[in-house]
């Protein structure tokens, strides 16, 4: 395979983002990151399972986000899968983090967003 | 936590639509994740959303796959399910066709029955879609409303509307719906150039009409509100006429000695209105506008009388469009609240007037929707009856693949892929025939559009499209599921056992497949004598009609419509140009007799009046109405209406002699009861001073409406007390009237240049056209009924083709144990009676639970007319036996020896 190279994966889905921005906490299941994804963004994201997984799909066969073997802690249910960010998930990540903050800064520049005081 | 069953399943159910793989290893958490959010916050819209991501991950699995299987990571493995499935069907379509091709005898047969059935459901559809659903050619015009004076004291709900009337509901409903008036008639017009006189048909509008619809000039503009002399062009005539010369706006065309300015031609689409917009009343049988010009209520002769807008004077035809937000009932009741405000204000006019809404698109087209759906009804049933007999088919050939068919089963395959296997071969059989269908659509739609009575509206419009692909790709998806599935069903189940043992005979059909097949015809002859009733019903209907009196003599009679020339102003210069033109045409060689009318029978227009006799005083608005003509010269003679009582008018009844009249035996019911009219006298119109007229005559009744309306009552005034200018003329002939029509023509042409001639008809024909919406159904269904009972013979007889060669061996048998051949004739006959016999039953009281569907049709007969209940019926059970004597006779000539064998 090529040289890895994180601005290939730009933009990512809004969906995608918020994923990885999730498990950057640290490893979840599949539900747990519909319902984090939910509070953070205070309910303006709301993630439909069929969303979450296809998504989650993408991600797995891009070697974003691995499957963990070994469950977190016991007497968790154990038919959930856990899934963790990658290194090239943390760079793609930061990538896309760094190309929004430009989208920002660039509408700050223009005043489309009023300087915080 | 607890969670239904049903909720359980319905998520799996939803879940299918992901690829197998991705189910695999996603399935379980989502499901469970699935109801979790359907306890706390799901919607039904969340099913929708599970199943749709469904089939987007497998269409992009299929798509990854497909184009980029080298390049792009796969989470599931690429020789995936959808990937199988292809090559799968790849499989049996190539096995399909192979099939097909080595039964060509059966394919072509079925393929054609196909073709047919699903080709006369996509013309007919088109011809019911381009009708029925495509919205009229204006702007939205689902808002647009016809508005008619409800005349509850004459049963006439689509009453034309007084200017007065119409000025005050459009002033008092602004709020709610914007009103806009024309005239409810054609008027017939000359064109005059230097050399020439033509006629041009045109309607007055109100200038604002054109922007109401919504519809602008294609050349030029339409009217503004300061518009008067002006004259905008439909597209056809400004083809037709001025050979679509784009340097016609500004020119002036001389209109009945008027001059107006060509302002614009409007585009080929626009058809306004159209001819169901139209009120009763009117000059001409001519439906079709050339032209239009402005309409001005405040300067129009007919609506002004001393100070202000008559309000007895019935002629507007009214549209509105609702305002935005405003519903049709809302807009209803703001017309009947200011209807009876009106009729409290001017009781002498307005009592018993309220108003009619109707949508546009119904009026325009309600009056045929219930032949239309009849229509498309009828080809349904032959479609379906098509399906059948194809699945009979297929039935049958499957019995002699059965051996394959276990093999399969016993080196297993399962039976889902039977059954995927024998659609896909029905598949192919219903594409070939709609891939044949599409060839001969195109022209099945001409034909339909070329023998559709012109009073179907929109007719012409047709134009070929896409949809008509897309309907016939739709019918033949449906028609090979449904041919598929009963063959489907009995390949997939096949008894290996039996069908594995050499029994050297082999093919005999299972008990239940037997049934199958038995269900099948009967289902066919059902069908066929649902159809074939109905056929019988509309033929039983279409014979009462013709045999109805019209109340004159239609044959040998030619008819045309003239219009004088403009010179002729005074009423004493047109009765000397008639006494001329008659003079001339009686002596025309092979015309015995001559006259004229205003308003002639079978297709033409009306115009009324009320009547008060004299010594009976009614109040104002209970007069009676009747129609009003004028007969010109030997008009009853020339017609053939017989005089009853009294005398027809003479030469001695003109100018400055009492006015006199003839009536019809209706009139002289209705306004004298048992009394003798001759001598009695009467007054028309509303106004207590006009003149007495003296009635001289009774002659029959004539049908005027239609042959299927009842004669109305009717009042004939001489023509030379008073010469109409745009008048009817009869020319009762020796010999076939169309071949005197040319030398007519130029005979009127050389009496005056400026003479305007036209709609030569032989009355037999405009007799035949009356009925021309009848005839194109019952020819229709007849077709359709005629099909459907040879596909019923076709059925009939391949069962019991199949019966004879099951039983060969049985009545082999039965022949060597010393039964006569006869014997076996009585065997096979009775199965078929009893076949047919249960079918015929079956669909007799299909058809006496649906005719009444049809009673709308039908004229003279009830839906349940004995004559076509019996009858058809009769004739399709004579029609099967007759099918199935052909297998008799072979069951008779069994050879004993070769049977035994």
């Amino acid at each position: 395979m090529d040289r890895f190279r994180p601005e290939s994966f730009l933009p990512l889905t809004p969906v995608a983002f918020e994923i990885l921005l999730t498990l950057a906490d640290g490893d979840r299941h599949g539900y747990s990151v519909m319902q984090e994804v939910g509070q953070r963004t205070g309910g303006a994201v709301t993630l439909h399972p069929g969303t979450l997984y296809r998504a989650l799909a993408r991600l797995l066969e891009t070697a974003l986000i691995e499957e963990l073997e070994a469950r977190p802690s016991e007497g968790d249910d154990e038919r959930r899968r856990y899934y963790r960010l990658t290194a090239r998930g943390r760079a793609v990540a930061e990538a896309e983090a760094s190309r929004l903050a430009d989208q920002v800064a660039a509408a700050r520049a223009r005043q489309l967003i009023k300087a915080r005081p | 936590m607890s969670t239904p069953r049903w909720l359980a399943a319905a998520v799996s159910l939803a879940l299918v639509a992901y690829p197998r793989a991705f189910r695999r290893r996603f399935g379980d958490e989502l499901k469970r994740d699935t109801i979790r959010t359907l306890d706390t916050s799901g919607t039904l819209g969340t099913f929708g959303t599970l199943f749709l991501s469904g089939l987007a991950e497998r269409w992009s699995a299929i798509v990854r796959y497909w184009s980029w299987s080298t390049t792009t990571p796969h989470l599931y493995p690429p020789a995936g399910r959808h990937a199988m499935f292809w090559d799968t069907l790849r499989l049996d379509l190539r096995y399909a066709v192979r099939l097909a091709l080595k039964t060509p005898a059966f394919s072509l047969l079925a393929v054609l029955a196909l073709a047919l059935g699903i080709g006369a459901n996509s013309a007919i559809f088109t011809v019911v879609s381009g009708v029925l659903l495509r919205s009229l050619p204006y702007q939205a015009p689902d808002r647009l409303m016809m508005v008619w004076s409800d005349n509850t004291r004459e049963g006439r709900p689509q009453y034309p509307m007084s200017p007065a009337n119409y000025a005050d509901l459009r002033d008092s409903v602004r709020e709610v719906v914007t009103l806009t008036a024309f005239q409810s008639f054609i008027t017939t017009n000359r064109l005059m150039t230097e050399t020439v006189t033509e006629t041009l048909h045109q309607v007055s509008v109100e200038p604002q009409m054109f922007g109401m619809l919504g519809r602008d000039a294609i050349l030029g503009r339409a009217f503004t509100p300061d518009d008067t002399d002006t004259v905008l062009l439909s597209h056809g005539y400004w083809q037709r006429r001025f050979g679509g010369d784009q340097t016609i706006l500004g020119r002036a065309l001389n209109i009945d000695g008027a001059s107006r300015t060509v302002i614009g031609v409007m585009p080929d689409d626009f058809v306004f209105p159209y001819q169901t917009m139209l009120g009763p009343d009117g000059f001409t049988r001519e439906t079709g506008v050339d032209a239009w010009v402005p309409l001005h209520l405040a300067t129009d002769p007919f609506a002004n009388r001393g100070a202000g807008l008559v309000r007895d004077v019935h002629y507007l035809a009214v549209i509105g469009r609702l305002q935005d937000g405003v519903g049709e009932d809302e807009a209803r009741a703001a017309l009947n609240g200011v209807a009876r405000q009106l009729e409290q204000a001017y009781p002498d006019t307005n009592r018993g007037i309220g108003t009619t809404v109707i949508p546009l698109h119904e009026q325009t087209v309600g009056n045929v929707r219930p032949a239309l759906l009849v229509l498309l009804a009828g080809v349904g049933v032959v479609l379906l009856m098509a399906c059948v007999n194809v699945a009979n088919l297929m039935l049958a050939r499957s019995l002699g693949r059965q051996r394959e068919l276990a093999v399969r089963v016993a080196l297993g395959a399962g039976r889902a892929r039977l059954v995927v296997q024998s659609l896909v071969e029905s598949l192919v059989l219903s594409a070939a025939g709609a891939l044949i269908a599409l060839l001969f659509v195109q022209w099945l739609v001409q034909g339909l559009v070329a023998i559709a009575p012109a009073t179907l509206p929109r007719m012409h419009e047709l134009r070929p499209d896409l949809t008509i692909v897309a309907f016939t790709a739709g019918i033949a998806a449906l028609v090979g599921m449904l041919v598929g599935i009963v063959p489907a069903l009995a390949a997939s189940t096949p008894d290996v056992r039996l069908a594995l043992q050499d029994t050297g005979r082999g093919t005999t059909g299972s008990p239940a497949r037997r049934r199958m097949r038995n269900a099948l015809v009967i289902t066919e002859v059902a069908l066929a004598v649902v159809l074939t009733v109905g056929a019988g019903l509309l033929m039983r209907s279409f014979s009462t009609l013709l045999a109805v009196d019209p109340g004159f003599r239609p044959e040998n009679l030619l008819t045309l419509q003239m219009t004088l020339p403009d010179r002729l102003t005074s009423p004493e210069a047109r009765q000397a140009f008639y006494d001329q033109m008659f003079e001339r045409l009686e002596a025309v060689p092979g015309v015995t007799a001559v006259g004229g009318t205003t308003r002639l029978p079978l297709g033409s227009t009306s115009v009324t009046t009320t009547v008060v006799a004299e010594g009976r005083d009614v109040p104002p608005g209970e007069a009676p109405e009747v129609q009003f003509r004028r007969a010109l010269h030997d008009y009853f003679e020339a017609m053939g209406i017989p005089l009853i009582r009294g005398r027809g008018f003479t030469n001695a009844d003109a100018p400055g002699t009492p006015p006199v009249i003839v009536i019809n035996e209706t009139m002289a019911r209705l306004v004298f009861g048992g009394e003798d009219p001759v001598g009695k006298r009467l007054r028309t119109g509303p106004s207590p001073t006009a003149a007495w007229l003296t009635v001289v005559g009774v002659i029959g009744d004539i049908h005027h409406t239609g042959l299927e309306h009842a004669p109305e009552p009717e009042l004939y005034m001489p023509a030379r007390q008073g010469p109409p200018v745009s008048p009817f003329l009869v020319l009762r002939t020796t010999g076939d009237p169309g071949a005197l029509a040319s030398s007519i023509r130029a005979d009127l042409r050389q009496l005056d240049a400026g003479l305007a001639v036209f709609d030569i008809r032989n009355m037999e024909d405009v007799r035949t056209e009356s009925m021309a919406a009848r005839r194109f159904l019952l020819l229709l269904v007849s077709v359709f009924g005629a099909l459907a009972l040879t596909l019923a013979a076709v059925g009939v007889y391949g069962v019991m083709t199949l019966v004879v060669a099951e039983r060969t061996a049985e009545l082999g048998l039965r022949l060597a144990l010393g039964a006569q051949p006869s014997a076996a004739l009585r065997l096979v006959g009775l199965q078929a009676v009893t076949l047919a016999g249960t079918g015929v039953a079956i669909g007799l009281g299909l058809a006496y639970l649906l005719s009444p569907l049809l009673a709308s049709q039908l004229f003279g007969i009830t839906a349940h007319d004995p004559i076509s209940l019996v009858g058809a019926p009769t004739f399709l059970l004579l029609t099967a036996l007759l099918a199935a004597l052909i297998p008799a006779r072979k069951a008779m000539q069994v050879d004993v020896m070769e049977a035994l064998r």
